[in-house]
């Protein structure tokens, strides 16, 4: 028998603009205990936790040693992958696959509410000689990204406000998003400019939540689940941190994580195969700009995909059901967890009033934001 | 402390204010010594070249990420190059206006496989498109303390 990975159990808080109630340890013990009751699991059967983190975004040095006491992992095997919760699921399957565990708890959360000044915070991610000095936000990155994508596509700005609209429509059938909003493109068009062509609504508003997953062998799987989720294609990758060097219009991060993921999951015809994705879209505009990455439609299709409604809810490929970063809300590290939390309750048949009938493979695809490069791509199915 | 009304703040409940006072140095290596040095002393931009994979990196490297030789042989690029993209800047880091719209553009150097990030300057939002040649202008040579700043930005070639 070929030795197969599932998720048997996950739990969230649901995200929020602030959580000013709980601190961010209490945040993640709920989404913890939810992942173990929803697994039938007591955490002291549990073999070993990753959490996904960044010293940066949680006001620690060395925040790994703060991860165990709130997910039952003290005096465990534990350990902190400063990446994002796609990349910590990618180490939790491996460490399933050596055999030495039988499952592996997952562990990614936001408390983006805690940064008083996150743009300053992204900010000290770039290269502090050759960039860092200019003083420009983060977003003007994202800015230079999205008009060299437009130009080498044909991609119209309007066609990004559709991204927002769509989104945030979606998130409002998604209990658990922050965003949700009944909006027209020109409301995007005529908000605050920012680094154009981005404005305000166009960027995604950070969000607070937690996301655990509990992850399987197999054979414990189908004992512990009736609804295992397998894990059927992994892969990630970061292109060159020096900007002056990067292709601005093409993501070659997302390109090969989804080469090798599909690769794995023995995907050739990504559009005919996936049945629905979340990717990544923390700027309208890459959404679009993922899709043809991942070679769902061709470069320059995405935006006329889009306007066909073939990326709605109803549509043919239904892309960020949830309502994406846009209508979710941007949560670091915890992108790719929302991503894989939609992707399960999906394929269970549990995502009530955005639930898409029938559907058997997703994908979930993050990118660690600006200035990185780096991008991961997780394909589940219920089958 | 128990929460019985809707909190709209993050400084609602009772909370510890906090901040990270640590300071950093950030030596530049040998490539960014070359770099910087030329800019300083010549008003110019150097490369260095990976024959093997056929990248031109600027600024320099001193080792190829591709193939990762040693690359220790610095080419004189010249300062001009074209606007590979562009963006217009609306917002200081603090979220706060500029006080006017400045455009950032990633400027591609003639004949090489990087560039500079860096602000346009003379150039208007309405003249300003993709493929545009622009030439580095400098500060006056007494000004320039070898940084990025030493940069004033880019502006039209000078024929």
């Amino acid at each position: 028998m070929i030795k197969r990975v599932a998720i048997v159990g996950i739990g969230t808080t649901g995200f929020r603009p602030i959580t000013p109630d709980v601190s961010y340890r209490e945040l993640i013990f709920e989404a913890a205990r939810k992942a173990y009751t929803d697994a039938g699991i007591e955490p002291s059967e549990i073999g070993g936790f990753i959490t996904a983190a960044e010293d940066f975004l949680e006001g620690y040095s060395i925040c790994d040693e703060y991860c165990p006491d709130q997910i039952g992992a003290v005096l465990k095997p534990t350990q902190t992958i400063p990446g994002d919760f796609i990349q910590a699921l990618a180490t939790g399957y491996m460490m399933i696959m050596t055999g030495a565990f039988k499952t592996v708890a997952i562990e990614a959360h936001s408390k983006a509410s805690n940064v008083k000044n996150i743009d300053e915070l992204m900010g000290f991610a770039f290269d502090p000689v050759y960039n860092r000095p200019l003083r420009e936000t983060p977003h003007a990155i994202a800015g230079l990204e999205m008009t060299r994508y437009m130009f080498e596509t044909c991609t119209s700005a309007e066609q990004c406000a559709r991204v927002v609209v769509k989104n945030k429509g979606n998130a409002m059938r998604n209990p658990y998003a922050a965003f949700g909003a009944d909006i027209a493109e020109k409301d995007v068009l005529n908000s605050d400019p920012i680094s154009l062509p981005l404005h305000r609504l166009d960027i995604a508003p950070h969000a607070d939540g937690a996301v655990v997953a509990v992850l399987a062998d197999g054979e414990t799987a189908l004992a512990l689940s009736e609804t295992p989720i397998w894990i059927e294609g992994l892969g990630w990758c970061t292109d060159t941190p020096t900007l002056e060097m990067r292709d601005w219009g093409e993501a070659a991060y997302a390109r090969l994580a989804a080469e090798m993921a599909y690769k794995m999951a023995g995907i050739a015809n990504p559009a005919g195969m996936i049945d629905f994705a979340e990717i990544n879209d923390e700027y309208s505009f890459k959404e679009l700009q993922h899709m043809e990455a991942l070679k769902l439609c061709r470069p320059g299709e995405a935006g006329h995909l889009l306007e066909s409604g073939a990326t709605s809810y109803a549509g043919d490929i239904p892309i960020n059901v949830s309502g994406g970063a846009l209508g979710v809300g941007h949560l670091f590290e915890a992108s790719g967890a929302h991503k894989i939390l939609e992707l399960v309750e999906q394929l269970r048949g549990e995502a009530g009033a955005r639930q898409i009938p029938d559907v058997n493979i997703g994908l979930a695809q993050v990118w660690r934001g600006v200035p990185t490069a780096t991008g991961a791509v997780a394909i589940l199915s219920n089958m | 402390m128990a929460t019985t009304e809707k909190m709209s703040k993050t400084t609602t409940p009772t909370h510890w204010d906090a901040d990270i006072p640590v300071n950093y140095v950030y030596t530049y290596g040998l490539a960014g010594e070359a770099f910087f040095r030329a800019i300083k002393d010549r008003g110019t931009f150097l490369g260095t070249r990976c024959d093997a994979c056929d990248i031109t990196y600027v600024p320099p490297k001193a080792y190829c990420d591709r193939c990762l030789e040693a690359l220790d042989k610095y080419i004189d690029v010249g300062t001009v190059g074209y606007v590979d993209t562009f963006t217009v800047s609306f917002k200081n880091m603090d979220g706060s206006e500029k006080p006017r719209p400045r455009i950032l553009a990633m400027i591609k150097i003639e004949g090489t496989d990087g560039g500079i990030i860096h602000y346009l300057d003379g150039i208007s939002i309405e003249e300003v498109a993709l493929g545009l040649p622009v030439q580095a202008i400098f500060k006056p040579k007494a000004q320039r303390k070898g940084g990025i700043e030493d940069i004033i930005g880019f502006g039209p070639v000078k024929r």
